[in-house]
C-alpha cells in the first residue's frame, strides 16, 4: 500500500498550478444567469476575430490533406512492406512461416513449394489488412528483415479483397535497383553496430 | 539375475543384455545421444553418449556397453561436457545455415543439441564442397545436411530388410549412397526419412510445403493392412483459404515401423459431396435390400451397426473375406483349443525360427515382414519360406526357400504337421493319422520332400522361440478347413506359436462382430458398403451412389493382427453422412459412431466393455504398445475331425497369382497421389514363352468368369510359370483361391 503512495502526489515540479475555476452553478436561477452572461458577453466574436486575423495574415499552418501530407516517422507501423535484397533484387522472404505462426490476429497465410532451382519458393503470400492490428510481431520475428512495416497509412478501399495484395506490399524491382528501397528503422530492425558484433568463421584450411 | 550398479549415485538394476544407456533411459536419467535408435543395434557413431565409470580410464560408450556388477557411472562432468561440446562443434562445421527453410527445423536433433550445448560459433574449419541434392523418387537426399549418424543405414538393413543404402566412406566427403545401384532401388518405406535426425533425407512430396510447427498431429492407425501400425497424420490448411489436408504421415520411429503405403499413401479422403436425395435413396435401398455386401475396410463400430441392421431388418450380410477367415479360424481353434492364434508381431520379432506359409508376406503385410527382418538381423533367426513364387524382397532374411507347387498347400501343411508333431505329446490317433499319409504322393505333387524338412530341422536345431506364419492363400483354399485343423494341431502340440495373417485392416474384427452369410444367387438387390452393389454406399468408389467418410475421416477402432483393438481418429473432417446417420431411419443409430465401441462385447466376449474415449493411442516411452486393449484369448472345446487328403490339385499352364505390388493394397492406396500405381501383370521370361507374349504386350487374363486387361511386364527376378496379377485396382472376390489357371490372350493394339 505504502509504495503506491508516491503516485498520488501529482506535483512533480514547482511550475504546476491549479486552474482557478469558479464553482459550478447549483440552482436553476444561477444556471440561467450564467447562460445570459455568456450569451451577451461577446466571447463568440473573440474567436471569430482570431480566425479572421489569421486569414488576412496568410500564414496558415493547417496541412491541406490530402493534397499535402506530413512525413511519417521512420518507426511508424503502417501497411507492411515486403523487401528485396539490395544486390540481386530477389525477394528476401524465404518462406519460413514464422510470421504466419506468430501473428496474433491470424491474418497472415502463405503457401510454399520446392521450385526448379531447388529453393523454397513462396507461391502465395497474403496479409489480411482488414484484420491486422499492426502489432509488429511479424516484422520483429522475421529472420531476413523481409517483412517490415512501412509508412503507407491510407488503406481505405471499397472491397475487402484489396486489403491482401502481396504485389502492393513488395518493393518494386526498379526501386531496389535504383537504391530507393528504405530499410525500416522500427520494431524488428537490426540494432546499430551489428556489423562489429559479427564473428567470422575461420577459413584456415 | 539382475545386475546392480549406480548411475549418478542412483542405484539401478539391469537385465541381462541391457546396455547402460537402456537402463538409464528406463530410470529416466538423461544421457544425450545423436545416433542412437532403440529399434536397431547401436550405430555408435556419435560418441555423445560417453559416460565415465569409476576406476576406468577414458570414456565408456553407454549405448553399446553392458554394465557389470557394482560399477559407478557418472553421466555428467566437466570433462564429459567439454567432450560433448566438441562433438557438437564438429557436427556443426559447415552445416548449412538454412534452418529458416529446412523441413526439419523445429524438430531437428542437431538444432536441439546445438542449442543444448550452446554452440554459437564455429571454431573449426573445413573446405566446403559442392554436394548436389539427390532425387531418389519419393525420397530426396541432401548430402550437405547429412551428419552421417548412420541411423538410416541401420534401419534399412536391420528393420526393413531392403538393405538399399550404405555409407560411402571418404572422411569428410562421406555420404549415403544407394547400395550396388545408381539410384535408390527399394520398397520406399520411407523409414530412413523418419529416423533422419536432420533434414538430409526428406519426403520429396512434402519438401518445403509446410513447417513442423504449423502442422497439427492426429494420432491414428494405418488402414492399409492388418498390421494396424500406429501413425500420426499431420494436418494443415492448404493455400490461402483452402480446406485442411493431410500434409504428411509420421510415426514413433524409435519403436514402431511404417511401410511406404502408410507413409506416403495418406490422401485417400473423400472430397465428393452427395446429392440432395442420396440419403433418402440409400435408406430406400437398404429397406428393400436382400443383402449388404461389404468389405473389411471398415471400423469395428461400423461392423456392429451393420450387424444391428441385420438383427432389425433381417438383411443378409456378405463379406467373403471375413467369412472365410472366420471359417478358417473356427476350424483352427477347434483343434488348438484356444479362441485365437497365439502369436503376435512381438513374438515374430523375438523368434529364432520362423516358418512362413501361404502368403507373399512382404507385400501382403509389411508389418510381419519387418518383424521377420528384426528376428533375422537381431536374433539371427532362421526363416523357412514355403511358397510357389520366390520373393526377391525376402532374399536378405529367408534362409531356406522351399518352392512348392501351387494348390498343394494341404499336402505341404500335412507333411509339415507330421514333421513338427513327431516327438511331441500329440495323442496316438493324431500321430497315426499323419503316419498313414501317402507321403510319396504328397511329396511328388507338392515338390516338398524329406530333404527340405531335414534341412529345415537342421537349421532350427538350436532355436528356442519358434513361430509359424500362415497367410491368405490358405483362407480361400478349397480345403481351408482341413488346413486350419492341421495348423491348430501344430499350435496345440508343437512348440510353434502360430500367427494367422488377416488380409485387410479389420478382417479379424468383422469376423468377430458380424454373423456373415454366404453369397447367394437369390439376392436380387444388394447394397454395397465399401464394396460394389446394386446401390453402392462407399468411400472407396469414385462413382458411389452415396459417399461416406474414408477411414482417415472417421473415428473408431480396428482389430489388428495382434488381436488388439486399436483406436483411430479423425484427421480430416467430413461434411456428409456416415453409416450412423444412414441407419437413423431404422432406429439403431446413436449420437456418435464411437458410442458403439463399448457394445462390441455384446457380440463377442473377447472384447471389453470400454468406451472409445478411454482407449489410449500411443506407444509408451520404452516402446510398449499401449494402444486400445488386447482381445482376451480363452479356451474353447476341442472338437475336430481330420479329413483324409485325397488328390492334390494340379496347376499347369499359365497360372496367375493374385498379389499386389509393393506399396499397393486397396482402392485407398490406388487413389493416393504419391504412391506408384503399377498394375502390370508381372511374369518371368519363362511365363512369357509359355503364354506366347512379349514384354510390354497388352494382354487379357481370362479367368473363366472374368477377364482382366493388363500390360505384361517381364520381371527378371521372377522364375517359373506363375505370373503375378495385382488386385488393388480391380474388385476381385476374396473367395477366389489366389492361384488361378488362366488363359492369356494378347490384344492387338
Amino acid at each position: 500500500m505504502s509504495n503506491t503512495e508516491m503516485f498520488k502526489d501529482r506535483n512533480i515540479s514547482e511550475d504546476y498550478f491549479l486552474l482557478d475555476i469558479e464553482d459550478y452553478p447549483t440552482t436553476p436561477w444561477e444556471k440561467f444567469k450564467r447562460v445570459v452572461k455568456r450569451s451577451f458577453k461577446g466571447e463568440l466574436f473573440v474567436g471569430l476575430w482570431v480566425v479572421l486575423r489569421e486569414m488576412i495574415k496568410f500564414d496558415i499552418h493547417t496541412i491541406q490533406y490530402p493534397e499535402e501530407k506530413l512525413p511519417i516517422g521512420p518507426r511508424y507501423r503502417a501497411v507492411h512492406e515486403m523487401k528485396r535484397l539490395w544486390e540481386s533484387g530477389t525477394e528476401r522472404c524465404i518462406g519460413c512461416g514464422l510470421c504466419e505462426k506468430i501473428c496474433i490476429s491470424n491474418c497472415i497465410r502463405m503457401e510454399t513449394r520446392y521450385d526448379e532451382n531447388q529453393r523454397k519458393e513462396v507461391g502465395e503470400y497474403s496479409i489480411n489488412l482488414g484484420r491486422c492490428i499492426f502489432c509488429g510481431y511479424c516484422a520483429e520475428v522475421c529472420p531476413e528483415l523481409a517483412i517490415t512495416h512501412g509508412g503507407e497509412y491510407e488503406n481505405a478501399s471499397e472491397q475487402r479483397e484489396h486489403f491482401i495484395l502481396y504485389e502492393d506490399m513488395l518493393t518494386p524491382i526498379d526501386d531496389v535497383l535504383n537504391k530507393k528501397q528504405r530499410e525500416f528503422q522500427g520494431f524488428g530492425a537490426i540494432t546499430p553496430h551489428e556489423d562489429e558484433r559479427l564473428k567470422k568463421t575461420p577459413l584456415a584450411y | 539375475m539382475m545386475i546392480r550398479f549406480t548411475i549418478d549415485n542412483i542405484p539401478v538394476e539391469a537385465k541381462k543384455g541391457e546396455t547402460i544407456l537402456e537402463v538409464a533411459r528406463r530410470y529416466g536419467i538423461y544421457i544425450p545421444t545423436m545416433c542412437y535408435i532403440s529399434k536397431t543395434t547401436p550405430c555408435a557413431s556419435c560418441r555423445l553418449c560417453s559416460v565415465e565409470v569409476k576406476d576406468v580410464d577414458g570414456f565408456v560408450l553407454s549405448c553399446n556397453t553392458p554394465p557389470t556388477e557394482g560399477i559407478e557411472v557418472t553421466t555428467e562432468s566437466a570433462r564429459l561436457h567439454e567432450e560433448r561440446v566438441n562433438i557438437m562443434k564438429l557436427y556443426d562445421v559447415n552445416h548449412p545455415l538454412e534452418c529458416g527453410v529446412c523441413d526439419k527445423s523445429g524438430e531437428c536433433d542437431l538444432q536441439n543439441k546445438t542449442l543444448e550445448f550452446d554452440v554459437d560459433r564455429q571454431d573449426f574449419s573445413a573446405k566446403d564442397q559442392f554436394r548436389p541434392v539427390k532425387h531418389w523418387n519419393l525420397i530426396d537426399y541432401d548430402p550437405a545436411l547429412c551428419i552421417l549418424c548412420e541411423k538410416c543405414v541401420h534401419v534399412c538393413n536391420e528393420v526393413i530388410g531392403d538393405d538399399a543404402i550404405e555409407i560411402m566412406m571418404g572422411g569428410y566427403k562421406s555420404t549415403i549412397v544407394p547400395k550396388n545401384s545408381e539410384t535408390l532401388d527399394c520398397t520406399f518405406c520411407g523409414e530412413c526419412i523418419a529416423v533422419c535426425p536432420v533434414g538430409a533425407l526428406v519426403s520429396s512430396g512434402f519438401k518445403y510445403r509446410a513447417n513442423a510447427w504449423e502442422l497439427s498431429r492426429i494420432p491414428a492407425t494405418c488402414v492399409h493392412c492388418s498390421a494396424a501400425c500406429p501413425l500420426e497424420y499431420e494436418v494443415r490448411h492448404t493455400g490461402l483459404n483452402g480446406d485442411k489436408a493431410i500434409f504428411r504421415v509420421k510415426n514413433n520411429f524409435e519403436y514402431a515401423t511404417l511401410c511406404g503405403a502408410g507413409r506416403f499413401g495418406y490422401d485417400f479422403e473423400v472430397r465428393e459431396s452427395n446429392g440432395e436425395d442420396a440419403l433418402t435413396k440409400a435408406v430406400d435401398a437398404l429397406t428393400k435390400a436382400d443383402a449388404i455386401r461389404f468389405s473389411s475396410l471398415i471400423t469395428n463400430e461400423e461392423a456392429l451397426i451393420l450387424q444391428r441392421l441385420k438383427e432389425k431388418t433381417g438383411v443378409r450380410l456378405i463379406n467373403e473375406d471375413a467369412r472365410l477367415f472366420k471359417v478358417f479360424e473356427e476350424a483352427f481353434s477347434s483343434a488348438s483349443g484356444k479362441r485365437f492364434y497365439t502369436a503376435e508381431l512381438e513374438d515374430v520379432k523375438n523368434s529364432d525360427a520362423i516358418i512362413v506359409l501361404g502368403t507373399q508376406i512382404a507385400t501382403d503385410n509389411p508389418g510381419v515382414r519387418y518383424a521377420m527382418t528384426v528376428a533375422s538381423k537381431q536374433n539371427g533367426a532362421k526363416i523357412s519360406y514355403f511358397h510357389p513364387i520366390e520373393d526377391d524382397l525376402l532374399q536378405n532374411v529367408v534362409t531356406q526357400f522351399v518352392k512348392m507347387e501351387a494348390g498343394t498347400e494341404e499336402g505341404v501343411v500335412a507333411l509339415l504337421a507330421k514333421e513338427l508333431l513327431a516327438k511331441t505329446n500329440a495323442p496316438e490317433d493324431i500321430q497315426s493319422f499323419f503316419a498313414d499319409l501317402d507321403e510319396g504322393y504328397l511329396e511328388a505333387e507338392s515338390n516338398v520332400g524329406e530333404e527340405e524338412f531335414k534341412l529345415m530341422q537342421r537349421q532350427f536345431r538350436r532355436a528356442k522361440k519358434k513361430t509359424l506364419i500362415a497367410g491368405a492363400d490358405l483362407f480361400a483354399h478349397p480345403r481351408a478347413k482341413n488346413i486350419a485343423t492341421m495348423l491348430g494341431l501344430i499350435e496345440k502340440y508343437s512348440e510353434y506359436k502360430v500367427l494367422l495373417v488377416p488380409k485387410e485392416i479389420n478382417t479379424l474384427g468383422v469376423s468377430l462382430i458380424c454373423d456373415l452369410d454366404e453369397e447367394s444367387k437369390n439376392d436380387s438387390f444388394i447394397v454395397g458398403y465399401n464394396a460394389r452393389g446394386d446401390f453402392t454406399i462407399s468411400s472407396l468408389h469414385a462413382d458411389a451412389d452415396l459417399f461416406v467418410p474414408a477411414l482417415n475421416q472417421q473415428e473408431g477402432t480396428f482389430t489388428s493382427i495382434d488381436k488388439r483393438v486399436v483406436p483411430t481418429n479423425v484427421a480430416l473432417e467430413y461434411e456428409g453422412v456416415c453409416l450412423n446417420d444412414i441407419v437413423k431411419a431404422f432406429g439403431i443409430s446413436k449420437e456418435y459412431t464411437v458410442d458403439f465401441t463399448d457394445e462390441l462385447v455384446q457380440r463377442d466376449e473377447s472384447f471389453e466393455a470400454l468406451s472409445f474415449d478411454t482407449l489410449e493411442n500411443f506407444l509408451s516411452e520404452v516402446g510398449e504398445d499401449v494402444r486400445g486393449y488386447k482381445l482376451k484369448n480363452r479356451d474353447v472345446s476341442v472338437n475336430f475331425t481330420l479329413e483324409d487328403i485325397e488328390d492334390l490339385p494340379e496347376f499347369n499352364g499359365t497360372v496367375v497369382y493374385h498379389a499386389d505390388p509393393v506399396l499397393q493394397f486397396n482402392a485407398y492406396t490406388a487413389r493416393t497421389t504419391e504412391l506408384p500405381k503399377e498394375n502390370f501383370l508381372r511374369g518371368s521370361a519363362q511365363f512369357a514363352t509359355a503364354a506366347k507374349i512379349k514384354d510390354g504386350d497388352k494382354v487379357v487374363v481370362d479367368l473363366g468368369d472374368i477377364r482382366i486387361e493388363r500390360l505384361f511386364k517381364i520381371e527378371e527376378k521372377l522364375k517359373g510359370t506363375v505370373a503375378i496379377n495385382p488386385t488393388f485396382d480391380i474388385e476381385l472376390s476374396p473367395n477366389r483361391y489366389r492361384f488361378e489357371k488362366s488363359k492369356i490372350e494378347r490384344v492387338q493394339s
